[in-house]
């Protein structure tokens, strides 16, 4: 096999100092970005974008890379400590993760995010390797009417996931699926009801209506007269940092479950990855002998989205490796950082630059290895941060929000917009609305709006693509299947909420 | 670990000193500030690219950095907006092209803003040329062929683009009004997503810039049957033009060009566009630009005179074609 | 978050017939959103032929969230269940306000004063709050900011009031 030659080649260009360099470089950035809230890769590629024409062109990509992964490591961090998710896949690590700091377990939940992102970030670039070509197949196998399924799909996760009641889930995603509905229809242009207000011409920005919905409403409600109490004791009974034996042992088929989800659902694009973390959490608290923990800090909850999502962060590099045509906007980026080298991405970019593509394989796995050396020493210091009295702690992540919303744009409409969802998002939590379905509907709204619309233009309006495409069926069924699920047991269960309700 | 934590923070400083290379070198007058570019396109795109390849050039002739700033959304008239709404002092200018600054009249009815009467032309960048593009199985094997099949199967066939008012629908929808037919748009987030549904064989046809078509047609996975200039390309010497191929009305091909906001005083003008004229005859660029399929206007046509008879003869154009669309 | 502390119940002025106030008028907000999304759908254009229009799905889901909502709010009626919470005003308030402030002012004042005074307007939504201590972190903070995010991240932002700088 050449395959061995091929990664030999990579790792030696990879190990050159300054592609070590860049990788590390990569790597700090995308932490970076990862923990501050707002703060997107999109914005930071786009920024780095002008330095990288001055740097060799491997190491330029090599670098980029590594923020789109770092990103992904980062991006737990306040979805745990604070309730933030900072990026659209660490929606659903918020939901136990954050359960196991308000438990004092903020330590092991962090390090299990680092360790399952490390195993998965490993698997995946060895599966670019080897599988890289065969794979790009299940890219072009996906049509409008496979990625609508999908997106059905996701929102059937979206309901699972809730842990109340299942009719709320459905109306929060519904409402999710609203808000997603605002800016310009993709088929006539059309502004939808957006008021003629410029700033909502592309619509609500997912950043804005996260940290509103998640961090500014979460931090009103811990304003609240009692919620002192419940906040102090918090700080109070910090635990251990690393995981015990018994999380590890927890969390390990977790994490190989997550990475294989991932993997796979990375290599679609446009969408695949989000849809991965929320897979991957369904299926554990599906195949869990007690579903009801999820949601209320079980380490399973963290280790398979944060393995899962940082699967598909690698593997959503294969259509770009292999076909040449990006998959996400980051990647449209790191194409411009080619372009502008002079190499223009095409199915035979494998073939003509070695050295960049088996480089930039050979230069994940290092990341990945920087990442989790740079993460582990780094929950210490998150977890300390915990220790902050919240007097001080409210109005910081008050102004580290404001800021990060601000910079997607500059503009100050998506902060004043982020504070009226933090008072929509109070006045949910007050109704016992779940924000997470909200905003998974939110990010799967115009995938599956479009690509129903575009099977339906495709097929002159006929239904029966949805059904008479195989793969397109296959979804569909196990869409239908898991609502069946959620439906019955939820019905059933309806008088066991009450209880668990008043255990906290 | 203090070795690791001191050795990120150096890595930090050093990146942080390299955002810094291009801090002001205080001049006495225009520019003493960086400038903004908004480019109303996403990253990476072909607008995108020649933006930052010329801007990289003019940054060093200003002595100040020139910050582009990508602002996406329908079909690049968001970010034209808030360009047209920025202060005319020379620190906000626009990468506008043939969609956002003369197919976007039609395009849009209540457009907030007016290509000629809200924005002074600067200057002519480059031109990328369009071809007409097919999934590698589709039935037509040269363009005459595919003239009769289109008009045979108008209600059969699928054309992609990759949004309203993008350069692929509007170029298609020209030629849609040559050959008189009016086949089914599909309409996709950007070029990347299209091209990926040409590829896969979801659609049948599309019009795009040359630029991320050629890897594609030459690995064989989509073919082009005429590109639309007077010339052929020589990225792609194998391809006719479309006179060449029996359909010499259909000519078009996607301009960029620097605008500023109405109003910024001529003297900045000068300065901008003698810039952009420097970079544009750098060999270098050049030779970059040459390299992404991009046709370099000749010297008579880089004036702003040029630019805005340009653009007035372009809204006249795209007129007739995208009014019935909308 | 349905983790949401017990509180001493508010006096309902709801009648007795509905059991669950909570999710009645939380189901009654949704149809409310719902009747004004599809109120601001309503220029949009619909089906035509086959194919969408601007305004079908918006519609859709517009009437689909009017009937879940007015199932949530039917649960509410037929179902016990939590009172109305209390709401508080000074953490909404200031934090609101420190929010739209920072919006307002970062263009005209720059990162570091608005940075700040949103901090100690945020910080006036906690009764724990001590001033002396909330002026020092504020400061350590926008200055941490001031390096962070124009220089290490390189995003383009103002950093002083621009009277100052002209």
């Amino acid at each position: 096999m050449d395959i061995f030659a091929n990664l030999a080649h990579g790792f030696a260009v990879a190990f050159s100092p300054i592609n070590l360099l860049m990788c590390l470089i990569g790597a700090l950035v995308g932490t970076l970005v990862g923990v501050l809230p707002g703060i997107g890769t999109i914005a930071t590629v786009a920024m780095l974008l002008p330095i990288t024409f001055g740097l060799p062109p491997v190491g330029a990509l090599i670098m980029l890379a590594g923020i789109y992964y770092g990103a992904q490591y980062g991006g737990s961090t306040t979805s745990i400590l604070v309730n933030i998710p900072g990026e659209a896949t660490s929606v659903v690590t918020a939901l136990d993760g954050h359960q196991m700091a308000k438990q004092g377990r903020a330590g092991p939940a962090l390090a299990i995010a680092a360790i399952g992102s490390f195993f998965a970030g490993c698997v995946a670039t060895v599966l670019i390797a080897v599988l890289g070509a065969p794979l790009t197949k299940l890219a072009l196998a996906f049509g409008p009417a496979e990625y609508f399924s999908l997106m059905v799909l996701g929102l059937i996760f979206a309901v699972v996931l809730a842990k109340g009641s299942v009719l709320k889930a459905i109306a929060m995603i519904v409402f999710g699926l609203l808000l997603s509905m605002v800016g310009s229809d993709i088929e006539t242009g059309a502004s939808r009801m957006a008021f003629n207000i410029p700033e909502l011409a592309d619509g609500l920005g997912f950043a804005t209506v996260a940290m509103g919905v998640f961090g500014f409403a979460e931090i009103i409600r811990n304003l609240d007269h009692g919620a002192e109490l419940n906040r102090d004791l918090v700080q109070q009974k910090i635990t251990g940092l690393m995981p015990t034996r018994k999380d590890l042992i927890d969390s390990a088929p977790a994490i190989g479950r997550g990475t294989v989800l991932g993997s796979i659902l990375g290599i679609l694009p446009g969408g695949g990855a989000v849809i991965a973390s929320f897979a991957a959490y369904t299926l554990e608290k599906k195949i869990a002998k007690n579903p009801s923990r999820f949601g209320r800090g079980a380490i399973e909850g963290v280790a398979a989205p944060e393995s899962a999502n940082n699967a598909a962060a690698q593997t959503s590099f294969i259509p770009l490796l292999t076909l040449g045509i990006p998959p996400n906007a980051v990647m449209a980026l790191m194409v411009g950082a080619m372009t502008i080298h002079g190499i223009v991405p095409g199915p035979q970019v494998m073939q003509k630059q070695p050295d960049l593509v088996w480089g930039m394989i050979a230069s994940m796995w290092i990341g990945n290895l920087m990442l989790i050396i740079i993460n582990l020493p780094l929950v210490g210091i998150w977890v300390r941060l915990l220790r902050v009295p919240y007097r001080l702690m409210f109005p910081s992540i008050v102004i580290f929000c404001a800021i990060g919303i601000y910079s997607v744009n500059n503009a100050p409409v998506d902060v004043i917009l982020a504070g009226v969802f933090g008072l929509v998002g109070y006045w949910l939590i007050k109704h016992d609305f779940e924000p997470a379905p909200l905003l998974l509907g939110m990010v799967l709204g115009p995938l599956m709006e479009e690509n129903l619309r575009r099977a339906l233009l495709i097929s002159r309006g006929d239904w029966s693509v949805f059904v008479s495409r195989p793969l397109s069926a296959v979804l569909l069924a196990i869409a239908a299947g898991l609502l069946v699920l959620a439906v019955l047991p939820s019905l059933r269960a309806k008088r066991d909420e009450v209880f668990t309700e008043s255990e906290n | 670990m203090t070795s690791i934590r001191s050795l990120a923070g150096a890595c930090l400083a050093a990146l942080a000193s390299l955002c810094a290379v291009a801090a002001p070198a205080s001049a006495q007058n225009y520019p003493t500030r960086n400038v903004t570019m908004i480019v109303p396109f996403a990253a990476g795109g072909p607008t995108d690219v020649i933006s930052r390849i010329v801007t990289a050039h003019m940054a060093q002739t200003l002595g100040q950095s020139i910050i582009i700033e990508n602002v996406v959304g329908a079909g690049g008239t968001t970010g034209s907006t808030r360009a047209a709404r920025a202060a005319s002092d020379g620190y906000t200018l626009i990468t506008g092209h043939m969609g956002t600054h003369a197919a976007s009249v039609p395009l849009y009815p209540k457009l907030a803003y007016h290509p000629e009467k809200d924005f002074e032309p600067v200057a002519l960048l480059a031109g990328t040329p369009i071809l007409i593009l097919a999934r590698k199985d589709f039935p037509p094997k040269d363009l005459k062929e595919f003239i009769a099949y289109v008009k045979a199967n108008a209600d059969k066939v699928n054309a992609a683009h990759a949004g309203i008012g993008s350069v692929s629908h509007a170029s298609c929808e020209l030629l849609n009004a040559i050959l008189q037919v009016k086949p089914v748009g599909v309409p996709f987030n950007g070029t990347g997503p299209a091209m990926n549904a040409l590829v896969a064989g979801q659609v049948d046809y599309m019009c795009d810039q040359i630029v991320n078509a050629v890897p594609q047609i030459n690995a064989g996975t989509i073919k082009a049957y005429a590109i639309a200039t007077p010339e052929r390309n020589p990225s792609l010497p194998d391809v006719p033009t479309t006179a060449e191929a029996g359909l010499p009305a259909f000519q078009a091909q996607a301009w960029n060009a620097i605008f500023a906001p109405k109003g910024t005083s001529p003297a900045i003008i000068a300065t901008l566009n003698a810039a952009a004229v420097k970079a544009l005859d750098d060999p270098a660029v050049r030779k970059r630009l040459l390299e992404l399929g991009s046709v370099i206007p000749a010297a008579s046509d880089r004036t702003p005179e040029a630019l805005a008879t340009l653009v007035k003869n372009e809204i006249a154009k795209w007129a007739p074609v995208l009014k019935p669309a909308s | 978050m349905s983790d949401t502390p017990s509180e001493a119940p508010v006096r309902s002025i709801l009648p007795k017939w509905i059991r669950g106030p909570q999710d009645f008028i939380g189901g009654l907000a949704m149809m409310a959103v719902a009747l004004f999304a599809l109120w601001a759908s309503s220029d949009l254009q619909g089906m035509h032929g086959f194919s969408f229009g601007a305004g079908t799905a918006p519609r859709m889901f517009a009437v689909l969230l009017f009937l879940l909502g007015a199932g949530v709010a039917v649960m509410g009626i037929l179902q016990d269940g939590p009172h109305l919470s209390h709401y508080s005003w000074r953490g909404p308030l200031f934090v609101s306000a420190s929010i739209v402030f920072f919006a307002l002012a970062i263009r005209p004042l720059g990162l570091v004063v608005s940075a700040f005074a949103s901090f100690l307007i945020a910080a006036m939504g906690s009764h724990e709050t001590k001033w002396m201590e909330a002026v020092i972190v504020g400061a350590c903070l926008t200055a941490g900011c001031a390096i962070l995010f124009p220089y290490i991240l390189g995003l383009p932002m103002p950093m002083f009031p621009r009277f100052l700088i002209q």
